[in-house]
């Protein structure tokens, strides 16, 4: 195999934790409440079955393929050319995918603190960090995880907490005013972002305790769910009606924190702390799409592959849309069609391929 | 053709790479010492011709057979040679028809002989303090164990004391320093294995491990990666420590080093491989990991909740020494709008008359108080106080008012100082010092997000680190929750009941569980 390094199943459920969330805390609260209203809390519930979903799938496949990534068994599935183009599609898809994360931290950064730094200083440094930590492969990309995730995680709760003098719990009601309908419309966007546990069928293969990778990922899903759903109420609970008009919700949240009259405009420290999770979610892709193009190429080592790659990728980040404005508008409507078609769709037709030929056998 | 190649490559490698240093493989091809003792003296004569120290005494044993005594000055206790070699040796009384295989076996009060059979062996002998006779028409000389050289006492070691605990620590001479290691732990598996590195020091390192705690994997990894040194000598453990590390290019240093006998059989006791080596105070303990660098004996031997506590002031102040100085330039020069209104102002108006940006006046008092410190080890003691005194000044009142650093500063260089002076281990301290400057540039550039990439770069750095196998970080990643009992806390003794687990799966259980101290358990006597 091309990655030496293992991780535990353990590793693999905190790593996709901030895959998911990075930005989707940035994000997804707004364009939610532009749907879902009142009832945004419920909506990454919905959202998360097909997190659920595309976890089983792809330990499914893994189960037939166990040292496979979906790059090299869809090869074996359907054949050699059409095989190898699915894993292009699945390369470029990342690369652009990427490219867009790594635009939305710039844009998020510069906006929150760095407001005159030009926006190529931030994405190109974010990439240089995050190529450091992918040379090291996907051992180094776990421990990270293992030392950040809890730290930020247990300050963004800290977050919430500071904020509950500011929470009105009225705002929530009347609860479901026009039925289901509202929270599953808006649970569509958080779907694309729930989609990306596609991730884990790269990580599969290097499990030491592979056995324990379902139930890990699924953890992992429902951890996600459940501070989407916090992060949710809490902005709710805050910003009431007007969730949907903001463009970072909870970093305007950051700004109501007062602590002792001496805590204040802590935005930036907020930022710092995102930065974190943003570079392991930036660095999983990378790794993803390194690892991938390694495997597609059927090369012996991915470590040559980093720099060049790292350098497209701060192409796509440039390329990936004009302003915010535009970032947004794809990120509210096309993209989830876009996400869930390749990241579900190409996955769950593999399943069914090798089912049905396993039949015929 | 290939093949051909590789054959030949492998050829010129093992012929080239033959070890200088490993007396026992040239012991074997070396001539061993002539009958004739006069071939003998001629050897080494010439051996040692041009050395003043050596000590060559001819005399006749019985008065009749010739022999040899060859000693180096001031290594050898010459008091002893005499009573008990010379002196019995050269009686005339002797009986006529005794030989002088028996002289020699009865007459030599010394218990600690050793006999040698080449001339190596006898150039080794020597150099190691033990007088060598050679006897006339007999093909052994024996080497007598009568070393004794100046040497320092057992003292307190400087550069960790303790308020309580032992107050001994290393020596210079290597056999004080594993009778240290033997009288804290009496049992048999304590193993001792001598290599001698160095082609002229030849110098002799002791590696220390428990058998049956320690992996044998990690004690043959240990010992593989010394046998490989081949250089010109060792005068201290840092060179080891610098040839045998695993990731070279890093500024952590991977492997633990102590004065303390405490600490090396603590380390013995986790299955950790001790290296010692002569002639320096400082022994290696290796695997090592970040979270041993922070620990101080001293938590194991005051009360836990004490330990825990001074635990967690050590890693806040760890993180402090690295980041105060960028974090206090980042929120100056980026985010004046953290710093609340009232603070501003005063930090805005002692900074009024600062000709310098923030970054600039952070690096030179940071590095003013890096050059005071390295003046203060360096210093001769007699003026000592005019350094202390300039130090005072420049890092102080005068640099205020003299309008060049704002008093905010001052104080965060300070806390930077004595934040880098709590961490146990001095290793550390030092790699913290060197990163807090590329911090502090990043700091000035990107402001907290810059100083937020420095964390992430330190952390994948650290990530990457291993220590003979053993991740840097672990316990915390990878996380072992069984291990964090040590780590983030001091358990009680009585909790402490497994060894670390990468470097202790071997002998997992250092005690019997269930042994909390309670006074209605009862015994025989309750």
């Amino acid at each position: 195999m091309i990655e030496k390094g293992k991780i535990s199943a353990y590793q693999m459920g905190i790593l996709m934790f901030p895959t998911i969330l990075a930005t989707a805390l940035l994000f997804v609260p707004s364009i939610t409440a532009q749907h879902a209203e009142r009832d945004l809390w419920l909506s990454p519930i919905w959202a998360s079955s097909i997190g659920f979903f595309i976890v089983y799938i792809v330990y499914q496949l893994n189960k037939l393929y166990p040292e496979m990534s979906i790059i090299e068994y869809s090869t074996h599935i359907i054949g050699r050319i059409p095989g190898k183009l699915i894993g292009l599609v699945y390369i470029v898809f990342y690369l652009h995918v990427n490219g867009i994360v790594i635009r939305e931290y710039g844009e998020f950064v510069v906006s929150s603190s760095l407001i005159t730094t030009p926006l190529v200083i931030l994405l190109g440094s974010m990439v240089l960090v995050c190529a450091f930590a992918v040379r090291g492969g996907v051992e180094v990309l776990g421990r990270c995880a293992q030392i950040f995730m809890p730290g930020v995680t247990l300050l963004f709760l800290l977050l919430i907490v500071l904020l509950i003098p500011d929470l009105h719990s009225n705002n929530m009601f009347p609860m479901m005013e026009h039925g289901l309908k509202p929270s599953i419309l808006g649970s569509i966007v958080p779907q694309g972002w729930l989609s990306e546990f596609m991730l884990t069928s790269f990580l599969f293969p290097f499990l030491s305790d592979r056995e324990k990778g379902m139930k890990w990922g699924m953890i992992s899903v429902v951890a996600v769910m459940l501070l989407m759903v916090l992060t949710n109420f809490a902005i709710l609970f805050l910003f009431g009606g007007i969730t949907g008009d903001l463009v970072y919700p909870v970093m305007t949240a950051a700004k109501y924190i007062s602590l002792a009259g001496f805590f204040e405009h802590l935005e930036s420290i907020v930022m710092a702390i995102w930065v974190a999770s943003a570079f392991v979610k930036i660095s999983v892709f990378y790794y993803v799409i390194v690892l991938g193009t390694a495997q597609w190429l059927n090369l012996s080592d991915y470590r040559p592959l980093v720099l060049p790659i790292g350098f497209i990728l701060l192409l796509f980040s440039l390329w990936a849309a004009p302003n915010l404005q535009e970032l947004t508008h794809f990120l509210g409507t096309s993209s989830t069609f876009y996400f869930v078609s390749v990241q579900v769709g190409i996955p769950l037709l593999l399943l069914s391929i090798t089912l049905v030929k396993g039949e015929k056998k | 053709m290939r093949f051909v190649k590789k054959a030949f490559k492998n050829l010129l490698g093992s012929s080239s790479h033959k070890p200088l240093n490993n007396s026992q493989q040239e012991a074997n091809q070396q001539p061993t010492l002539s009958m004739n003792l006069n071939e003998n003296l001629q050897a080494l004569d010439s051996i040692y011709a041009d050395c003043s120290d050596i000590v060559i005494h001819n005399f006749l044993i019985a008065g009749k057979t010739k022999a040899l005594l060859i000693y180096i000055e001031g290594l050898s206790n010459i008091d002893l040679i005499h009573q008990h070699v010379l002196a019995p040796l050269m009686q005339e009384s002797v009986a006529e028809d005794a030989n002088t295989n028996r002289i020699l076996q009865t007459k030599i009060s010394v218990s600690n002989r050793k006999n040698v059979v080449t001339v190596v062996d006898v150039i080794e002998q020597i150099s190691n303090g033990n007088p060598v006779l050679l006897v006339d028409q007999q093909r052994q000389g024996i080497a007598l164990g009568l070393a004794k050289w100046e040497k320092r006492g057992v003292e307190e070691p400087m550069a960790e004391s303790v308020i309580r605990g032992p107050r001994e620590g290393f020596t210079e001479t290597l056999g004080i320093n594993t009778s240290l290691l033997r009288r804290k732990i009496k049992s048999p598996a304590l193993k001792m294995k001598s290599i001698k590195v160095g082609r002229y020091t030849q110098t002799q390192i002791v590696i220390a491990y428990i058998e049956g705690i320690a992996e044998p994997t990690l004690i043959e990894e240990v010992e593989n990666r010394i046998q490989r040194i081949d250089m010109d000598g060792i005068l201290e453990s840092g060179y080891i420590e610098e040839m045998i590390e695993d990731n070279p290019l890093s500024p952590f240093p991977q492997l633990l080093t102590t004065e303390r006998p405490d600490v090396a059989t603590g380390s013995l006791l986790e299955g950790r491989v001790v290296i010692l080596v002569d002639g320096t105070p400082f022994v290696l303990i290796a695997p090592t990991t970040l979270a041993s660098l922070m620990h101080s004996p001293e938590d194991y031997y005051q009360r836990f909740m004490i330990s825990t506590l001074i635990r967690w002031l050590r890693y806040s102040f760890f993180l402090i020494s690295l980041l105060v100085p960028s974090a206090y330039v980042a929120i100056l020069t980026y985010h004046q709008e953290m710093i609340p209104t009232t603070l501003l102002l005063s930090v805005a108006k002692s900074r009024e008359e600062i000709p310098f940006p923030a970054l600039v006046e952070a690096f030179l008092m940071e590095i003013t108080f890096e050059a005071l410190r390295e003046a203060g080890v360096r210093l001769p003691k007699q003026v000592g106080a005019a350094v202390s005194i300039v130090g005072a000044l420049v890092i102080g009142q005068a640099a205020t008012s003299a309008g060049l650093v704002s008093a905010p500063m001052v104080m965060v260089v300070a806390i930077t100082g004595i934040a880098s002076f709590m961490i146990p281990h001095y290793t550390i301290g030092i790699a913290l010092r060197m990163l807090r400057f590329p911090i502090m540039i990043l700091a000035g550039m990107l402001g907290l997000l810059g100083l937020m990439l420095g964390i992430i770069m330190i952390v994948i750095h650290l990530c990457t680190l291993r220590s003979f196998g053993v991740p840097y970080l672990s316990p915390l990643a990878p996380m072992k929750g069984r291990d964090m009992k040590d780590v983030l806390f001091r358990a009680p003794l009585w909790m402490l009941n497994t060894r670390p687990h990468l470097t202790g799966e071997e002998n997992k259980y250092r005690q019997a569980p269930g042994q909390k101290p309670d006074p209605t358990k009862g015994g025989e006597h309750g």
